[in-house]
C-alpha cells in the first residue's frame, strides 16, 4: 500500500464572500513528483499557503506525512521544505547567512549547516559572491538561494510555487536535475507552474485546480484517459489542461474583442 | 494602432494623480487595522495640532507686536524660525513624509512640467510644510492687525517666501536621496550627520562659556546673514510697514532671484530623474574569492546557551541592526544627548541655571530618558522583516522563540546603552546613593520588560512595513504609536510615582523594594505571555504576512 505524504479533506478557504479554495480533497502518494496546475486566481497558491502553515484554513482537515497539520504544526513544519511566493527572503542578509540562519531554525547544528551551506551555495552557482547581500541579488538568484534554504534540512516533503519563474535555462536545469534526484530518494515534490511544458516533464501525477475546486487528479496518463474525445499518449499536458479548465467556452478569451488593438 | 492622438493636459494628469491618492487612501481604509491606524493618526494629528495652533498665536503675536511697534526689522526672526523649521524639520524628523513614491509615475506619458509641480505640491503636504503655512497666515494676520496697509504686500512676499521654502526643501530632499543612494556616501553621511548633532549639542554650552570672545564674530557675520532669505522677507515688510518702496523692491527681488536659482536647480534634479536616472546600487562585480582556511564552525558559539531557532534570531537581529544605519543612530543618539544635558542641568558646571540638578533626580531621569528612546521601535520590531517574515512560519518553531530572540537582542543593546550611560553619569555627575541606585536599576527592568509585554503584542496587532535603511518617507503605524506613548507614561507614571515615595515616606530603600518586586512580577509576566503571543502571532499571521511582505 502506498505511503500517503499529503492528504486534505474537504479543505477550503474563504476570503469574506469570496471562495478561494472550495472543499479540496488531495491525495500525494509519498516520494511523487506533483504539479498542481490552474489558471490566475484559481487557487493554487492559496492551497500551497494552507498546506505550509502561511495561511489557516477556513474548514476541512490535512494531513501531511500522516500527521494532522493543525494538531502538529512544528513537527509538520521539521519535515517540509518551502519555495513560497514571494519567497521569504530576509534581504539584509548575505545568501550564506541566510542559509546558516534556516539551518538553525531547522535546529541543524553550526557545523552541519555551514558545511551544507557551503555546498548548495557552491550547487546553486551563487558562491563567488559571499559578502553580497540577498537584497542585491538578481531575481534568478533569490529564487536559486530560496530552494537552497528550502532543502537545507533535508525535507520529507518539498513545496515549490513557481520554483523556475527568472532562473536561467542552465540553472534550470541544474535543479532540475536535482530535483528529479530528490523524487527518486523518496522526496516528495509539490509544485506549482504555468510553465505546463516544465510540470509535463518533471511530474507523475498532476491536478487541476479551477475557481476554487478541484477538477482532475490523478497521473498523465488518467488525466488523458479522462479528456472527452481522442486522446492519445501524444495529447500534451497543455491540451488536457485546455480541454478540462477551457470546457466553458465563456472563459476563453475572444480576440474580436480587441478589435480596436488589431 | 493605438490610439494616442490626444495628448493630457497638466491639470488633467495632476487631477489624475490626486484621484489615484484619494483611491489609494480609501481603498486602504477598507481593512481595520488601517481604519485604526488612521484613528492614531488622528489622535497623533490632534497633539501635533495644538503645537501648531500654540505657535500660530506666538506667530501672530510676534507680528503684531514687532509691526505696531518702533523695531519692525525683527520680524525678519519669526520668518528665520519658519525657515529654519521647514528645511531642517524633514531631515531630523522621518515619520512625516510622503510615503507614496511619485516616481513610479514616469512610465506613463507624464509631462515633464506635470511631473515637476506634482513633485513640489507633495512637498506641501509635509507636516512641516504645512505647520510653516499656518504660521505664515498667522504672522501676516498679526501684520495686517497691526497695520492694515501692509497686507498687499506682506501676501505677496509670504507667497514668494512660501514658494521658495517648499522649492528648497524638494531641493534638498532631492539631493540627499540621491547622496544616500549608494551605501559608501550614505556611510559618510551618517559619520557626519552624528559629528554635527554632537556639535550642535556642544554649541551652547561653548557659546555660554566663550561668549565674550564670540561676539565680535556674532556682529561680523550677521550683515551676511541679512542676504539670506528670510532676512530679506522680514527687510520686505518692514520696508512695507514704513512706505520705503525701494526697499520692499529690493527685498522682493532677492525672493524671487533665491527662487529662481532654486527651481532651476530643481528643474535640473527632476529633469534627471525624469529621464529615468537610476540611484540604485547595482551588485558590484564577483570579487575574487579567497576562502579562510580557519573555518566559521571552528570558532566557539557564544549563544551555546540558547536553543538554536533563538540563537539564529540573535544574530540575525544583530546583523540587521549593523547593516541599518538608520537603527544605528538611535543608539548613537541617546548618550550623546546624556552627555549634553548633563552639561546644560548637572555636575558643578551647569550652563543652564547655576543651580545643577542633584544627581539623585538627574540619574533616574537620564534612564527614563534613554528608555523612552530605545523602547520605541519595539513597538513595531518587524518593521525590517520584509518578505522574510514568512520564514518565521514555515519554519519549525513556536513564535516564542522569535520574541525572545527579539527581546534579548534589544535587552542586550539596552544594557550596553545604559551601561555607558551609567559611565558617563559617573564621570560627569556622580553616582547617587546606593538606594536610589538600586531602586533605579530595579524600575528599568520592570519598565522594559513590562514595556517588552506591550510592545509584542503590539508588534503583531499594528504591524507596519518600513524601508531598510531609509530615513525619509517613512511612517509607524498610528495605532503603534500610541501605544507606545500610552504605555510608557503610564509605566514610567507608576515609576515616578514609586521613586518619590522613598522621599515622602523617608524610607529610601522603599523605592528599591517596591521595583524588586514589580521587576519579577515583570518577569513572570513576561514569560506567562510568551504562549498567549505565539497563539496570537499564529491567529493573525495573516495580517502580518499581508502588511510586512509587500
Amino acid at each position: 500500500m502506498l505511503e500517503i505524504a499529503i492528504q486534505t479533506q474537504k479543505l477550503s478557504r474563504k476570503f469574506g464572500n469570496l471562495t478561494a479554495v472550495d472543499g479540496i480533497d488531495l491525495q500525494v502518494a509519498a516520494g511523487q513528483f506533483f504539479g498542481f496546475l490552474g489558471p490566475n486566481g484559481a487557487g493554487k497558491s492559496t492551497t500551497i499557503k494552507m498546506l505550509t502553515g502561511l495561511l489557516a484554513p477556513t474548514s476541512g482537515a490535512m494531513e501531511l506525512l500522516g500527521l494532522d497539520f493543525a494538531a502538529h504544526p512544528v513537527n509538520v513544519k521539521r519535515q517540509i521544505g518551502v519555495v513560497p511566493e514571494g519567497m521569504g527572503l530576509f534581504e539584509r542578509l548575505t545568501g550564506a547567512e541566510y542559509l546558516q540562519f534556516v539551518g538553525q531554525m531547522y535546529g541543524l547544528d553550526r557545523a552541519t549547516t555551514q558545511r551544507r551551506a557551503d555546498e548548495l551555495l557552491e550547487f546553486m552557482q551563487l558562491a563567488d559572491r559571499p559578502k553580497t547581500l540577498i537584497a542585491d541579488y538578481s531575481h534568478g538568484m533569490q529564487k536559486k538561494l530560496a530552494l537552497a534554504a528550502a532543502v537545507i534540512h533535508g525535507p520529507r516533503i518539498l513545496f515549490l510555487d513557481e520554483p523556475f519563474e527568472g532562473v536561467d535555462a542552465l540553472a534550470a536545469g541544474a535543479l532540475k536535475a536535482l530535483l528529479g534526484r530528490m523524487a527518486e530518494r523518496g522526496t516528495t515534490i509539490f509544485l506549482t507552474s504555468h510553465v505546463l511544458e516544465i510540470v509535463e516533464r518533471l511530474c507523475s501525477h498532476v491536478a487541476i485546480i479551477h475557481k476554487g475546486r478541484l477538477v482532475a487528479q490523478g497521473s498523465l496518463e488518467e488525466l488523458r484517459a479522462g479528456i472527452p474525445g481522442e486522446a492519445d499518449s501524444k495529447t500534451t499536458l497543455e491540451q488536457i489542461f485546455l480541454s478540462i479548465v477551457g470546457q466553458d467556452g465563456a472563459e476563453r478569451p475572444q480576440l474580436e474583442e480587441l478589435s480596436w488593438l488589431m | 494602432m493605438a490610439d494616442v492622438a490626444h495628448s493630457v493636459g497638466i491639470l488633467t494628469q495632476i487631477r489624475l494623480v490626486a484621484g489615484l491618492r484619494w483611491r489609494i487612501l480609501r481603498n486602504s481604509l477598507r481593512k481595520k487595522n488601517s481604519r485604526l491606524d488612521l484613528l492614531g493618526l488622528i489622535l497623533l494629528g490632534a497633539l501635533s495640532g495644538i503645537f501648531v495652533l500654540g505657535m500660530c498665536f506666538a506667530f501672530y503675536a510676534g507680528a503684531y507686536t514687532f509691526l505696531s511697534g518702533d523695531r519692525p526689522g525683527r520680524i525678519a526672526l519669526l520668518f528665520w524660525g519658519i525657515f529654519l523649521f521647514w528645511q531642517t524639520f524633514p531631515i531630523f524628523v522621518a515619520g512625516f513624509g510622503a510615503s507614496f513614491e511619485f516616481r513610479t509615475l514616469l512610465r506613463f506619458p507624464l509631462s515633464r512640467g506635470a511631473f515637476y509641480i506634482i513633485a513640489l505640491a507633495y512637498g506641501l503636504a509635509d507636516f512641516s510644510a504645512i505647520a510653516s503655512v499656518c504660521w505664515l497666515i498667522s504672522m501676516t494676520l498679526g501684520a495686517t492687525v497691526a497695520n492694515p496697509g501692509v497686507l498687499p504686500l506682506m501676501f505677496l512676499i509670504v507667497a514668494v517666501f512660501l514658494l521658495l521654502n517648499v522649492t528648497l526643501e524638494r531641493l534638498i530632499g532631492s539631493w540627499m536621496e540621491r547622496l544616500l543612494s549608494r551605501r559608501r556616501t550614505r556611510e559618510l553621511f551618517f559619520a557626519l550627520f552624528i559629528l554635527s548633532m554632537v556639535s550642535l549639542n556642544f554649541l551652547n554650552p561653548a557659546v555660554n562659556r566663550y561668549s565674550a570672545s564670540l561676539r565680535p564674530l556674532a556682529h561680523r557675520l550677521i550683515p551676511y546673514l541679512a542676504w539670506l532669505p528670510p532676512s530679506l522677507a522680514g527687510k520686505a515688510v518692514a520696508a512695507a510697514a514704513q512706505f520705503h518702496g525701494a526697499e520692499v523692491f529690493v527685498g522682493l527681488a532677492g525672493l524671487l532671484l533665491y527662487g529662481a536659482v532654486f527651481t532651476v536647480f530643481l528643474w535640473s534634479r527632476f529633469a534627471a530623474q525624469y529621464r529615468g536616472e537610476e540611484l540604485s546600487e547595482t551588485a558590484a562585480p564577483a570579487p575574487v574569492v579567497v576562502r579562510s582556511t580557519a573555518r566559521k564552525e571552528d570558532a566557539p558559539d557564544r549563544l551555546s546557551g540558547l536553543s538554536p531557532q533563538v540563537a539564529a534570531v540573535v544574530r540575525k537581529e544583530f546583523r540587521y541592526l549593523t547593516r541599518n544605519p538608520v537603527t544605528l543612530f538611535t543608539l548613537f543618539v541617546p548618550p550623546i544627548l546624556v552627555l549634553f544635558f548633563s552639561f546644560q542641568f548637572a555636575g558643578r558646571h551647569t550652563t543652564i541655571s547655576g543651580r545643577p540638578v542633584s544627581s539623585e533626580m538627574f540619574f533616574p531621569g537620564m534612564m527614563a530618558y534613554l528608555i523612552l528612546i530605545l523602547m520605541a521601535p519595539a513597538y513595531n520590531c518587524f518593521a525590517y522583516e520584509g518578505r522574510g517574515m514568512q520564514t518565521y512560519f514555515m519554519v519549525p518553531l513556536r513564535f516564542r522563540e522569535v520574541f525572545l530572540g527579539k527581546n534579548l537582542m534589544l535587552a542586550f543593546v539596552l544594557a550596553v546603552e545604559i551601561g555607558l550611560t551609567l559611565t558617563m553619569l559617573a564621570w560627569r555627575v556622580g553616582l547617587p546613593s546606593p538606594p536610589m541606585l538600586v531602586g533605579t536599576l530595579a524600575a528599568i527592568i520592570f519598565t522594559v520588560v513590562g514595556q517588552l509585554v506591550i510592545a509584542n503584542w503590539s508588534s503583531v496587532n499594528f504591524p507596519r512595513k518600513l524601508e531598510f535603511g531609509q530615513l525619509r518617507g517613512q511612517r509607524q503605524s498610528g495605532m503603534a504609536v500610541l501605544i507606545a506613548f500610552a504605555s510608557q507614561l503610564l509605566l514610567g507614571g507608576i515609576s515616578a510615582v514609586i521613586l518619590f515615595s522613598g522621599r515622602w515616606t523617608g524610607n529610601s530603600w522603599l523605592p528599591a523594594e517596591a521595583f524588586a518586586f514589580l521587576a519579577a512580577a515583570a518577569v513572570g509576566g513576561y514569560f506567562a505571555s510568551l504562549d498567549h503571543l505565539t497563539r496570537l502571532a499564529e491567529a493573525k499571521k495573516e495580517v502580518l504576512l499581508e502588511a510586512l511582505c509587500r
